[in-house]
């Protein structure tokens, strides 16, 4: 095909991430001649790339580090482990690799044409593409904008050293700093900084607010507090970073803390403090698109944007900046663009975080509804009276359920301990279907598992709960 | 503030209001329902953009109302009290709360909203709550009968069945005066059911056509031994392919090159330009017979499609007619008009012209190979020849047509 003569397209999607490549599938599904844009060789976003699987993969090798030296304390010794870098990275490589010709067999399978190249809107039908092999045209009818976001770097932390790393260079594991500062006590500042201790690093991790894994309910975030305080060398809690510097092979950081002043010099520093749209040089003012004053793309419930033929989903648009949100959204921008009424409303995401141990919540948080003066009923099992949790050696859990009191309907559910992201869904299941807590109570959840302690939380509200006895509520079923 | 019908769906510019959710004095919450209004795709509920207290009702139950239509006044509230979806109630105990929700709980339909301290929506699942988004209904005014208001499809149909049952009430047929009561139990025992919206689109469109086109029927015959054997030959390979081989889909191919030749009947009349339009693309409407009554969503381009882009176009827009999946713009803009009545039987009727077209082409059930054509048309601007030589040549056109154009 000459570069010059467009292509035409019914869809055109820009971004091949999580929420571009369900966008673009599903479109196919139902029949739509769909052209998928993606800059990068290997499909798969953010995600995929230079997100959430590499760290979790990441994180499972690591974690194995740390499951055998705790197996010491049960008559299991391992000699101390030999770390070799490269292999490392190459068996993450390889995940990642494979995935990404996943993608691109489902595309093909669909008849989704994949075009890796750096999109331009020229108009509002009319995208541009810069291929390998030259300028591309695709005229389509409807796009969508799927372009995720880029971790933040504020100039004040922008040497143009590579020894101060977002987690897109963390994730290369180019090498393991002896020193390690992490600016943020955000997720990914905890899991990155969980990979780099357990590999050798000394990590010292400050955080601006009063505590880690800020907006999460504290008593979720308790456990991955006290599990930090032993991981790395030190937690700092209102802690401002006024400046680096480079300093030969370091980087010299001052750092203002509640009663003094720190000037230190660190081997690499992590700066995790957030994500920004990934909206520049994106042609968008050629388009009607209106975007907020942070950046991210002004959407409606049904994914538009304010120009017709462009609908926006992901990171892109703000709000929570996960996979699962932005897939959710690209199939109610299809739905939307096919004719059916669909809406992003009421929808319910969960939240997990893969700290040790994880930490999952999903629907209303504690934490919301005090915000929001909602009165709310909020039951707790503690993992400690699990005997699953006690044979992992991880009594540090909590499950939790948030209740409507005068209906007993399961509003939110917060679970922190092993395998809390698996284990959220269930909760999810009951906000979506507006489960009571008996409905929970009754259903009959094997043993011994951990999943059993979301039924044991929702019979301890009837104050019967087999392994927690509490006597208030004892009294009140019994009246 | 006056409150106005937005802009609905594209293309959909009219309504009928089916039920008047609020009255002179009541305050109302931004995004409260005030109204409810029917068109041809569903019950759509008319939010209030603002909160504030009702002054005055622009409009009645049974009113068709335009985009653009003022509804409803509003006094806005003063910033003295913010009533937004998370207002927060005074605390009353829960056990008062619940009985204040079981009286709520018997008034009648009208008057329920589902409310929730914390604005949650009504406790539902998810594929319900898809359901009644594609049904267009509003969840906070159904009437949960589970434990602690949780809806069920059964609550939704029949929250439905009531706004259906308000809806045949007082819509009356336009041009037509209500006829007089007939005490029909007097003769044995009657049901009655609701003359539904959709029934009423159609009486409404039929007694329309009826009465403003002068109507002639012209019939013939097409013998279509040869074909039917050759759809039973090829049937299986358009299966593979995804598509199912009709009649209707071959006589769409031989019928096409016909309307090229007579233009007149792939016209319309515009009586107030005193022009009669020729239009150069072919878009078919094609009747088809859904529960809810007869629906006639539109084949795009006939006649630049092949025999299995018809296949499929056909197959795609009876399934999404049946399941009420059809977009307003789907049924709009059709230049001729075919009713297969073949697959169920009969022979020759006389179909009525779907206006402002000027023809409409009836097919009967085909009977030892020979397929009944009915062509009703508009007088004013078709005659009687021309008519006569369009069905003979599309009986001629199905007859000569070679085996490689039902190839798949």
């Amino acid at each position: 095909m000459s570069p010059v003569e467009p292509v035409e397209a019914e869809l055109m999607v820009l971004g091949a991430g999580p929420g571009g490549y369900a966008a673009a599938f599903y479109a196919a599904d139902r029949g739509r001649k769909v052209i998928l844009v993606d800059q990068e060789r290997r499909p798969g976003g953010v995600c995929l790339n230079t997100g959430c699987i590499p760290s979790k993969a990441l994180l499972h090798a690591t974690g194995v580090m740390r499951l055998a030296r705790e197996s010491e304390g049960r008559g299991i010794t391992f000699g101390d482990p030999h770390v070799e870098v490269g292999r490392l990275r190459a068996w993450k490589e390889r995940i990642l690799d494979r995935l990404g010709q996943g993608i691109r067999q489902l595309a093909q399978k669909r008849g989704v044409e994949l075009l890796q190249g750096r999109g331009y809107f020229e108009d509002s039908r009319t995208l541009r593409v810069e291929t390998e092999s030259g300028q591309q045209f695709i005229r389509f009818e409807k796009g969508v904008i799927a372009v995720g976001s880029r971790p933040a770097l504020p100039t004040l932390f922008d040497l143009g050293n590579p020894r101060v790393m977002t987690s897109t260079e963390a994730l290369d594991v180019a090498d393991v700093p002896q020193r390690l500062l992490v600016v943020g006590g955000g997720y990914i500042g905890l899991e990155l900084g969980t990979v780099y201790a357990t590999l050798g690093s000394e990590v010292v991790l400050a955080e601006a607010m009063a505590s880690i894994l800020w907006g999460a309910d504290t008593d979720l975030v308790r456990p991955v507090m006290q599990y930090a305080q032993k991981a790395f060398k030190e937690v700092r809690l209102a802690a401002k970073v006024l400046k680096m510097e480079t300093r030969g092979k370091q980087i010299k950081v001052s750092m203002e803390l509640t009663s003094e002043k720190k000037e230190e010099l660190y081997d690499g520093v992590l700066v995790a403090v957030g994500r920004a749209p990934n909206c520049a040089n994106l042609g968008l003012e050629n388009t009607r698109v209106t975007r907020d004053g942070q950046g991210f793309i002004k959407v409606n419930e049904q994914q538009q944007t304010a120009d017709p033929a462009l609908y926006a989903i992901g990171d892109v648009v703000g709000g929570a900046m996960l996979a699962h949100k932005a897939a959710r959204e690209a199939r109610v921008a299809v739905e939307v663009m096919t004719g059916e009424p669909s809406l992003f409303k009421d929808v319910v995401i969960p939240a997990v975080i893969f700290t040790d141990p994880e930490v999952a919540w999903c629907g209303l948080t504690e934490a919301d509804a005090r915000a929001r003066k909602i009165a709310v009923e909020v039951v707790r099992f503690p993992w400690a009276a699990s005997g699953r949790a006690l044979t992992l050696d991880r009594p540090d859990g909590l499950t939790k359920l948030v209740l409507e009191p005068e209906t007993e309907r399961v509003l939110g559910v917060g679970i922190v301990g092993h395998g809390a992201g698996e284990l959220i869904s269930e909760g999810v299941l009951a906000v979506e279907m507006g489960a009571s807590a008996r409905d929970i109570a009754d259903s009959v959840h094997p043993h011994p598992t951990l999943s059993e302690t979301l039924m044991e939380c929702a019979e301890s509200f009837y104050g019967t709960s087999t392994h927690l006895f509490s006597r208030r509520r004892g009294e009140a079923a019994g009246s | 503030m006056e409150i106005r019908l937005p802009a609905l769906a594209e293309g959909s510019d009219t309504g009928t209001v089916v039920n008047l959710l609020v009255a002179v004095g009541d305050r109302i919450r931004k995004d409260q329902t005030v109204l409810e209004l029917e068109n041809q795709k569903a019950v759509a509920p008319i939010p209030s953009p603002v909160s504030g207290k009702v002054t005055q009702l622009h409009v009645k139950v049974g009113d068709v109302v335009l985009v653009g239509q003022a509804l409803v006044s509003v006094e806005e509230e003063s910033g003295s009290i913010s009533v937004r979806g998370e207002s927060v109630e005074p605390e009353t105990p829960s056990a008062l709360r619940q009985a204040q929700g079981e009286r709520k709980g018997q008034q009648s339909a009208e008057g329920y909203l589902y409310t929730s301290r914390g604005g949650f929506p009504p406790p539902t699942s998810p594929s319900l709550r898809r359901m009644a988004r594609e049904l267009g209904v509003d969840l906070a005014r159904v009437r949960g009968s589970g434990l602690g208001g949780r809806i069920t499809a059964e609550d939704i149909r029949l929250h439905l069945a009531a706004l259906q049952g308000r809806a045949a009430g007082p819509v009356p047929v336009p041009g037509k005066p209500p006829a007089t009561k007939s005490d029909f139990a007097k003769w044995g025992p009657v049901t009655r059911k609701p003359f539904s919206a959709l029934r009423q689109v159609i009486a409404r469109t039929m007694t329309d056509s009826w009465a403003t086109i002068p109507h002639v029927t012209q019939f013939d015959e097409a013998d279509v031994t040869q074909l039917l054997q050759w759809i039973k030959k090829h049937g299986a390979s358009y299966e593979k392919k995804g598509g199912r081989l009709t009649l209707t889909a071959v006589l769409i191919l031989a019928l096409t090159p016909v309307l090229r030749k007579y233009p007149i009947f792939n016209a319309s009349l515009d009586e107030s330009a005193g022009e009669i339009v020729y239009k150069e693309y072919i878009h078919l409407g094609i009747a088809v017979d859904t529960q809810a009554g007869l629906i006639v969503p539109v084949l795009r381009d006939a006649d630049k499609k092949d025999l299995l882009e018809l296949c499929r176009a056909l197959q795609d827009l009876a399934d999404r007619a049946r399941n009420r999946k059809i977009t307003l713009e789907q049924l709009q803009g059709s230049s001729f008009t075919i009713s297969n009545q073949g697959g169920i039987g009969g022979l020759h009727f006389t179909p009525i012209i779907h206006k402002p077209e000027v023809a409409v082409l009836g097919l009967g059930q085909a009977r030892r190979g020979i397929l009944p054509l009915s062509l009703s048309y508009d007088h004013r601007v078709i005659d009687g020849a021309d008519a006569a030589r369009f069905t003979r040549d599309l009986a001629q056109s199905l007859e000569e047509l070679p085996e490689s154009e039902v190839q798949a």
